[in-house]
């Protein structure tokens, strides 16, 4: 009786665990890649069948997968494609013990490097493969394309208000406060809100430390909100809208999300910067970015697009958007990837 | 240091055990009540399974088996045992606060790979983490005894369980316990 329920037990959790690969045009499927005191979650969603993925590598650090994959997104891009939805180390629904040591941005790269890996060996080795970074992930992509050898590994990289350099964003970020708000405050907009922003700018001029470098980013996301042609999206809304459906782990994003937000982790980002190597970058380019982004500059955006060397490449500015276009301009992302994934594919 | 944990968990669950016993020599045998439940945390599903013993009035140790299972996240199966503190009112109502650690053992929900510095891979078995854990929980009830001289309490509760060290911090999960108790010392009364 104790063998059967003991065995009984094993089955189900073994269930639980069941390899499933599928080619089809409609797949929705999860496994986990162990690496380094971390099994990070992978969702693979939509057409597999296209034999052509996009890895979406999202930003934080700390800030799950779980939010991108959107009901818009869904119906407009994993038609032709299948999306790749990978939580990070302290992540999303990434899991481990006592990891907070790996946490460095070495080790995600060489997690992103095995999660390619796994992809194309649960999915095929020719599998066409393009990376997506935002934000952060932007940092990730960008150190990830600047390695030996990495770029082969993929046909492209789509890169979405993304940071491959945190000391010129910094710089970047008040240099924008300073003028659109000395801009908006001459218009009469919203004085009360721009007035101590401007004086924040005005008393911190450099060499910023990381307390300062969170009040910038701090004003740079309310600052997008202050302007009236910016679409403003609400996160609770779409977690409210995703949730149930999407199975979140409400409390484990959570938890990870302070624990990322709080680590020494970001004192050691801010000095990460890729602007010197992205000469060695070669592969197709897409870069999307929100003319109001004041948390990653359009100014970033294009440091970065003039200074990769890759013959395929385009820049697209939304007016719409501020640090979150594939939110606030659904329709000319999923427009955008879908014509770059198909030409390059 | 995390078997560690884990071995001074285990020392303390056996020392619980060996207080249990000391008591119960002095009850009658049958004195323990036996606890069903069904978890709940949003729509995710799970089953308790246990057993408590009474210590002083009001006061009982409790062990117990627990499951829940959470798409795509991982399964828990989680061995708790707490300290229960219960009042019952003359019409049968009762309120109910409990505490203790706990030993969990994850099983992640989905295919969990491997891959080597030489690019080989490799499918891990039963993946998943054990963690320590502290649970704390509260609720209220209807004791069927009071009233009706049945050998049964129905009770709702809310607890808060703790996992650590899970990603170098503390995972909560609020879990919803809607569960009955079978008093078989109370049936054999009547």
């Amino acid at each position: 009786m104790r063998k059967t329920v003991f065995l009984l037990f094993l089955l189900l959790i073994s269930g639980c665990q069941k390899e499933k690969i599928s080619f089809s045009e409609d797949v929705s499927e999860v496994f986990y890649v162990d690496n380094a005191g971390a099994s990070m979650r992978v969702l693979v969603e939509g057409n597999t069948k296209s034999n052509t993925y996009i890895l979406v590598v999202h930003g934080g650090p700390g800030v799950s997968s779980y939010f991108y994959n959107t009901g818009y997104i869904t119906e407009n891009l994993e038609n032709n494609c299948a999306m790749v939805y990978w939580d990070q180390r302290n992540a999303g629904a990434s899991q481990g013990n006592s990891n907070g040591n790996n946490m460095n941005l070495d080790q995600m790269v060489l997690d992103l490097k095995k999660v390619i890996g796994v992809l194309k060996f649960r999915y095929g080795q020719n599998m066409n493969l393009f990376l997506l970074g935002h934000s952060f992930g932007g940092l990730i992509t960008a150190d990830f394309v600047t390695r030996p050898d990495c770029q082969a590994m993929i046909k492209g990289l789509i890169d979405v208000d993304g940071s491959h350099n945190y000391p010129l964003n910094d710089t970047l970020t008040r240099q924008m406060l300073l003028t659109v708000g000395q801009n908006q405050i001459s218009q009469n907009r919203n004085v009360d809100k721009w007035d101590p922003i401007i004086a924040y700018c005005n008393a911190h001029k450099g060499n910023f430390s990381l307390d300062e470098s969170l009040q910038l980013e701090a004003f740079g996301s309310d600052a997008e909100t202050y302007i009236d042609s910016v679409k403003q999206i609400s996160i609770p809304s779409i977690v409210l809208k995703q949730m149930i459906p999407d199975a979140y782990p409400l409390t484990a994003i959570l938890v990870n999300l302070l624990y990322s937000d709080d680590t020494n982790f970001n004192r050691e980002l801010s000095k990460a910067q890729f602007s010197q190597s992205l000469k060695n970058v070669t592969i197709p380019v897409l870069v999307l970015w929100g003319k109001y982004d004041f948390i990653c500059p359009v100014a970033l955006g294009e440091d970065f697009y003039t200074r990769i060397s890759s013959s395929e490449k385009r820049m697209v500015i939304s007016p719409i958007s501020g640090h979150n276009l594939m939110f606030q301009d659904e329709k000319l992302f999923c427009d955008e990837v879908n014509s770059f994934v198909l030409k390059y594919k | 240091m995390l078997k560690k944990g884990f071995f001074i968990l285990i020392i303390f669950n056996f020392s619980l055990c060996h207080a249990q016993e000391d008591s119960i020599t002095k009850l009658p045998i049958n004195h323990y009540n036996l606890k069903f439940s069904y978890l709940s945390s949003l729509i995710y599903p799970g089953v308790s399974a246990g057993i408590e013993f009474p210590v002083i009035k009001g006061r009982f140790i409790s062990a117990d088996l627990n499951w829940y299972h959470h798409p795509d996240f991982h399964d828990n199966v989680y061995l708790t045992a707490e300290w229960e503190m219960r009042r019952t009112n003359k019409n049968g109502i009762i309120s109910e606060f409990s505490f203790g650690p706990g030993f969990s053992r994850t099983f992640l929900g989905g295919t969990t790979y491997r891959m080597n510095d030489s690019g080989d891979i490799s499918v891990v078995k039963l993946a998943g983490y054990s963690y320590a854990m502290i649970t704390i929980g509260g609720g209220f009830g209807i004791d069927f005894y009071e009233k009706k001289k049945l050998p049964f309490l129905a009770i709702a509760k809310m607890n808060l369980i703790s996992m650590f060290p899970y990603n170098s911090t503390i995972y909560f999960r609020p879990v919803l316990e809607l569960g009955i108790r079978y008093m078989p010392g109370k049936f054999n009364k009547n």
